[in-house]
């Protein structure tokens, strides 16, 4: 039956994307990891063969900085964003830097997630748990049980410097009462490594050089599906969670081919696709990969987009103080 | 014909001799205000005049904990990396130089490997070596035990393996001082009674201690511009370098930080042309003329030594260069890193995603091919202009660019890329458009770093010409283009040619400059592994580094050919 | 006149290698310029071709002035040919390419360029050579080739730095024909220069002996070795002693000097005033006389068809020079007279 309903809402999608006929390049800064990006990217342009689709990854901080870059120099690159965080985009917001797009059709979505005025929108949720190599000598379930100190030693974490999930897991931590920033002054203390961003986490616990991490949900357990002796934690605590939105910035030279896009994320083929490459679809009616747990069992932790913008700057400063530069 | 001779002096006064040296003197300062005056002062100005720039800036910078921290790591990594590589790479020199090794020419290649295989490649083989998922130390038995950090991540991590990026530099120098030792002196002295060790002790080490203390020095410059190494072993193991600090501020913050880049730009770039030029004021105040011309060079039998001594330096070379490599293709080979390789396990799909799949590397590949080309070209053409132009009337300029050439090959990649941003980020006057972001900052960038390279070897080739040939093509009625292009190119090119592969092997391996100088189109090969590695990939990043090898393999051999019929000097692993 | 030189200097610091020097070489001449190395004449050579710059001076080739300060007409717009001592031959341009170059230099087409040089080849017989590379020649045959590519460049002024000196001895003499021939056949003025005397006196209309950037004399071979104008070009040119002397009587073209008590010779001369003066005496001065001085021989050599002796005359203060049809020993005693002698111009 969804099957059919599914379908049914592709050859939809697709109708409309033929109808408007969108043709030219596009170039897309994004945070997705290669091979995810390189197989949305591939998607769309099967679906819109009219589009050449060029685009760059890097961790959200430093693919920002690019952005910044290029903007300084008056010549910017990108039409597109997808990068991890919504506070980013709440950021690029209130510079003017993005484009509206008010056509596109949110009805399927929860209210609230989205971007009430449609400047940007969440493809899905990418929540940050724990991950532990598989012959560590403790399975965590809590981030309480990351404070042993045996755990402490062989435990690292992506850097907020580098990563838009890890700055929202420790600005949503952080505001835990029982954990707050005393939790990683503790993790710093005792020995707990912050670096490089997600891959890097997975690379050093998968390795065996970490035997714990936090991690983002979909890494874990799509290498672990591999292979990998790795295995995911949703903490009893909860998780953090972002929603890798995507947005059209204002200097577009191609706004119909960055409107496709983003509506071919959000359409139903789009968030299936999510889901194939083992992400947790921000739709509703797409079932979640296997190895996720249903998602109202996952419990996430509430999280301030305002207070974490305004005190983006002191949040990292004093990250950066405990775990070094 | 006498009528022509005396119509002459009409003809030459004016445009038509403007068009000759001038014209190409004009080009060529025009190329050294482009690619050195302007990114370097422009990082001077930025460092020294800018509103936040300033003495106050450098106070503030090195009172900076971090900054004083990686300060600090850049010289103690160097100096003791140039200590460790002068003792190893002299001992090699003296070694493969004086003796009568066998398969010295294969030797000298092997060592090269160590410095044509680029250091962040480097630091990824030789971290899945030594991790604990090392698939050689587990067949070994002695794999460290799950849980516990690579020993690269540290300190005697950085250090070491800068040592043995720089021991060929050592190497080179000393092998390259061999070659002029004249014969009669090492003859005379075993005439008059000197022992092989006494010969050695009170004869060849004080002639070559210029030599020694200059490839100490380069060694030094080299493991200082350092940013493969220590970015990917140094961050883990919280051992930060300047340019690593740079580059971690500069990826993370964007342009809003360009000012604090300028000022330690400025305190490193400072600190490699100092050390450069003690090295040569040193150099020449201990070098004592030779006499004689270069003769074939002394040959100490090892007698039964020989066999052993053959062995050993081929384990090593093995362990050092080959051992490395196996590490990171087998890493390539396994479906997700932690997998144990087996024949189960093993799969291309990794080198089938980098070579086919991902448009970036295919990319990237494209690009660094298309860079390292063109650079390696221009630059032989500079070399040979710049050549041509010392010998007349504009010598002293053409000296100079070349000055500011080597000045720009001792300053730390990252200073030049930052250079290049603080330069051409703001769109170009007039044009309205800027190039960064383009191909061309990162071509810029290339040329300005590598063009010493390439007049190094044009350099020997101009000086071993005999000037008699400039002047017949002058006095047959040849004007400069003409000879130029019928005397001068002919007869450099092998030297230009190899001086441009040299250029090429560099660029298509350097990751420095691009790190920072990339964008959406302009990946190259570097900064594709770098960010491959830096992000987690590390299949990926093993698999395109595995083929960026082997096409360095090739290029090596190519020039190996290429040399065949260049004196000697040119080729550095060639006799 | 083909060359003008005047009061032309060329300085390295404060060294001059060439110093307010001035000359006439008339069209057509075989001029030599012979000197000890390091006299300037390389110097005055490039000058001349305009391979480096003059400090002070002028130089006027048929009559055009070329270079003076503030002006210097490029070595390629001066239309004089120059043969290397190296022979600069082009390594990577086979035989015929070498002697085309010049000629396609001064604008004709590649086609036409090597017709032409084909045939300056044949007159130097190196026609089956024209597509052998320079390093598969003799030194004889790169001597020809340089010499072809410097008819190929119709130049009325010929430069020649030494082209001999490179050659086997036996060689030379065969070539220092073929340059005499080529001189015939180019009918250019040609200024030579060497550190040989015997080429210069077998090869020039006028020599110049040059000491530190200036010329000593200009003159025929023959004037040259019998009348030379200093003692500097007497000890130079030829063999010879000069010594001390007192002139006693003069006459035109002739004088009386004597050498030590009991020793008078009867000398040719120019302008010479009674009083102390410098007279020359070459081995053709001396000979064997019973009735002479008598001397003890010091050393003797062989000098490939004769012996020459230096012989000590007790009352003259150095040894003389005198050749014998046989061998002397040292200590042998001779007797000798003197038949003549120069005495050398007083300044």
């Amino acid at each position: 039956m969804r099957r059919m309903i599914l379908s049914t809402l592709a050859a939809l999608t697709l109708s409309t994307a033929a109808l408007a006929d969108v043709t030219g390049n596009l170039v897309l800064y994004t945070s997705q990891p290669n091979e995810d990006a390189q197989k949305t990217v591939d998607a769309f342009m099967a679906a819109n063969p009219g589009v050449t689709v060029e685009w760059v990854r890097d961790g959200t901080p430093k693919i920002m900085a690019k952005f910044r870059a290029e903007l300084e120099a008056g010549a910017p690159q990108a039409d597109v964003l997808l990068i991890a965080d919504s506070v980013t985009m709440e950021g690029l917001k209130a510079e003017g830097l993005l484009m509206a797009h008010p056509d596109a059709d949110i009805s399927a979505y929860e209210p609230g997630i989205m971007d009430a005025d449609k400047s940007w929108f969440a493809t899905k949720l990418i929540t940050t748990g724990i991950v532990y190599n598989t012959s560590a000598p403790v399975q965590p379930a809590s981030y309480a049980d990351l404070t042993a100190a045996d755990v402490t030693a062989a435990f690292m974490m992506p850097s907020p410097l580098a990563s838009g999930a890890a700055t929202i897991h420790m600005v949503a931590l952080t505001d835990v009462p029982e954990l707050g920033w005393g939790f990683y002054e503790t993790l710093a203390k005792q020995g707990a490594v912050a670096d490089g961003g997600n891959g890097g986490v997975l690379k050093a616990v998968a390795g065996g050089e970490k035997l714990y991490g936090f991690l983002v949900d979909f890494l874990a357990i799509r290498e672990a599906a591999k292979g990998a002796p790795v295995k995911f934690v949703f903490p009893t605590e909860g998780v953090s969670a972002v929603s890798e939105p995507v947005a059209i910035l204002a200097d577009t030279k191609n706004p119909d081919a960055a409107k496709a896009f983003v509506d071919f994320l959000i359409s139903a083929p789009g968030q299936q696709l999510t889901a194939d490459m083992g992400y947790l679809p921000a739709h509703p009616a797409i079932a979640p990969p296997e190895g996720f747990p249903a998602r109202d069992t996952i419990k996430i932790l509430p999280f301030d987009p305002a207070k974490a913008l305004t005190d983006e700057a002191a949040n990292k400063a004093r990250f950066t103080e405990m775990f070094g530069g | 014909m006498s009528d022509d001779a005396r119509a002459a002096p009409d003809r030459w006064s004016g445009l038509r001799r403007l068009l000759g040296e001038p014209l190409l003197l004009a080009l060529i300062l025009l190329a050294a205000l482009v690619l050195f005056v302007l990114p370097l002062g422009s990082v001077g100005r930025l460092a020294l005049f800018a509103t936040g720039g300033g003495s106050d800036a450098f106070v503030a910078a090195l009172s900076s904990r971090s900054v004083q921290r990686a300060l600090w790591h850049s010289l103690e990594s160097s100096a003791l990396a140039a200590t460790l590589a002068a003792v190893v790479g002299g001992a090699l020199g003296l070694l493969i130089g004086l003796s009568d090794l066998r398969g010295r020419v294969a030797l000298s290649f092997a060592i090269l490997m160590l410095i044509m295989i680029p250091p962040h490649v480097t630091a990824i083989a030789w971290m899945q070596m030594l991790g604990p998922s090392s698939v050689l130390l587990q067949a070994l038995g002695m794999a460290p035990a799950p849980g516990t950090t690579n020993p690269l991540y540290s300190r005697e991590g950085v250090i070491g393996l800068l040592a043995l990026q720089q021991v060929p530099i050592v190497y080179l120098t000393m092998r390259a001082a061999l070659r002029t030792l004249p014969r009669d002196l090492a003859e005379a002295a075993r005439v008059n009674g000197a022992g092989p060790g006494r010969l050695l002790i009170r004869v060849i080490l004080p002639l070559m201690a210029p030599a020694m203390l200059a490839g100490f020095a380069l060694a030094f410059v080299s493991a200082l511009g350092n940013f493969g190494v220590p970015a990917l072993l140094g961050i883990p193991g919280r051992y930060v370098t300047l340019p690593v600090l740079m580059w971690q501020r500069l990826a993370s913050s964007g342009p809003s930080v360009l000012v604090d880049m300028a000022v330690l730009a400025v305190l490193i770039g400072v600190l490699a042309v100092v050390a450069v030029s003690a090295q040569m004021r040193l150099t020449r105040a201990w070098s004592v003329a030779l006499i004689g011309p270069p003769q074939q060079p002394l040959r100490l039998t090892l007698g039964r030594a020989r066999r052993f001594v053959e062995v050993g330096l081929w384990a090593v070379l093995a362990l050092v260069v080959l051992a490395p490599m196996l590490a990171m293709l087998a890493t390539a080979l396994v479906p997700t890193y932690g997998v144990r390789l087996s024949l189960q396990t093993a799969t291309l799909d990794h080198f089938r995603e980098v070579i086919f799949n991902q448009v970036v590397t295919v990319r990237a590949f494209a690009n660094s091919a298309g860079l390292s080309i063109v650079a390696g070209a221009v630059v032989a053409g500079l070399a040979l202009a710049l050549g041509a132009l010392q010998r007349g009337p504009f010598g002293g300029s053409a000296r100079a660019v070349t000055t500011l050439a080597e000045i720009a090959y001792a300053v730390p990649g990252l200073v030049i890329s930052v250079a290049f941003i603080i330069a051409f980020l703001k769109p170009l006057p007039g044009l309205g458009v800027s190039i960064y972001g383009t191909h061309w900052i990162i071509l810029g960038a290339y040329l300005a770093a590598f063009l010493a390279l390439g007049l190094k070897p044009v350099g020997v080739a101009y000086a071993a010409l005999d000037p008699a040939l400039e002047d017949a093509a002058r006095v047959s009625g040849a004007a400069f283009w003409r000879r130029l292009w019928r005397i001068d190119a002919p007869l450099i090119a092998p030297a230009a040619a190899s001086g441009a592969v040299l250029v090429m092997l560099t660029a298509w391996n350097e990751v420095t400059l691009s790190s920072i100088l990339w964008a959406r189109g302009t990946e190259t090969l570097g900064t594709v592994i770098f960010n491959y590695e830096d992000g987690g990939y590390s299949t990926l990043a093993s698999a395109m580094s595995i083929v960026s090898v082997l096409a360095t393999l090739a290029l090596m051999v190519l020039l190996h050919r290429v040399g065949r019929n260049l004196p000697p000097g040119i080729i550095p692993w060639r006799d | 006149m083909s060359i003008t030189l005047l009061n032309l200097s060329r300085r390295y610091g404060p060294a001059r290698a060439v110093d307010t020097l001035s000359a006439n070489i008339p069209t057509g001449c075989f001029f030599t310029v012979l000197g000890p190395s390091g006299c300037g004449k390389s110097t005055l050579l490039r000058l001349i071709a305009g391979l480096e710059p003059l400090d002070d001076g002028a130089i006027a080739l048929e009559g055009r002035t070329v270079a003076r300060p503030g002006l210097h007409v490029p070595p390629e717009a001066r239309g004089v040919g120059v043969v290397f001592q190296s022979y600069a031959l082009w390594p990577h341009m086979d035989v015929l390419s070498n002697v085309a170059f010049p000629i396609e230099a001064a604008g004709a087409r590649r086609p036409a360029a090597r017709t032409e040089a084909a045939r300056h080849l044949q007159s130097v017989a190196l026609s089956g050579f024209a597509d052998r590379m320079p390093s598969q020649l003799s030194g004889g045959q790169r001597q020809r080739v340089a010499l072809a590519r410097c008819l190929a460049a119709r130049a009325r002024i010929v430069l020649m730095d030494e082209p001999l000196a490179n050659l086997d001895p036996h060689l030379r003499i065969a070539m220092e024909e073929e340059m005499a021939a080529f001189h015939a056949r180019a009918e250019a003025t040609t200024l030579f220069i060497t550190h040989d005397q015997r080429e210069a006196m077998a090869l020039s209309d006028l020599v110049a002996v040059m000491r530190s950037g200036r010329f000593e004399q200009i003159a025929s071979p023959q004037e040259l070795h019998d009348r030379p104008a200093n003692a500097f070009v007497a000890g130079f040119i030829g063999r010879g002693v000069v010594l001390q002397a007192e002139v006693m009587v003069t006459a035109p073209g002739r004088a009386v000097l004597r050498l030590s008590p009991g020793l008078q010779v009867d000398a040719r001369a120019e302008s010479a005033k009674p009083g102390p003066a410098q007279v020359l005496l070459r081995p053709s001065d001396l000979r064997l006389d019973a009735s002479g001085v008598s001397g003890r021989v010091l050393t003797c050599a062989y000098r490939g068809d004769h012996w020459e002796a230096r012989v000590q005359v007790d009352t003259v203060a150095q040894p003389l020079l005198l050749s014998l049809w046989q061998r002397a020993a040292p200590g042998d005693v001779l007797t000798l007279a003197v038949s003549g002698g120069w005495v050398l111009p007083q300044d």
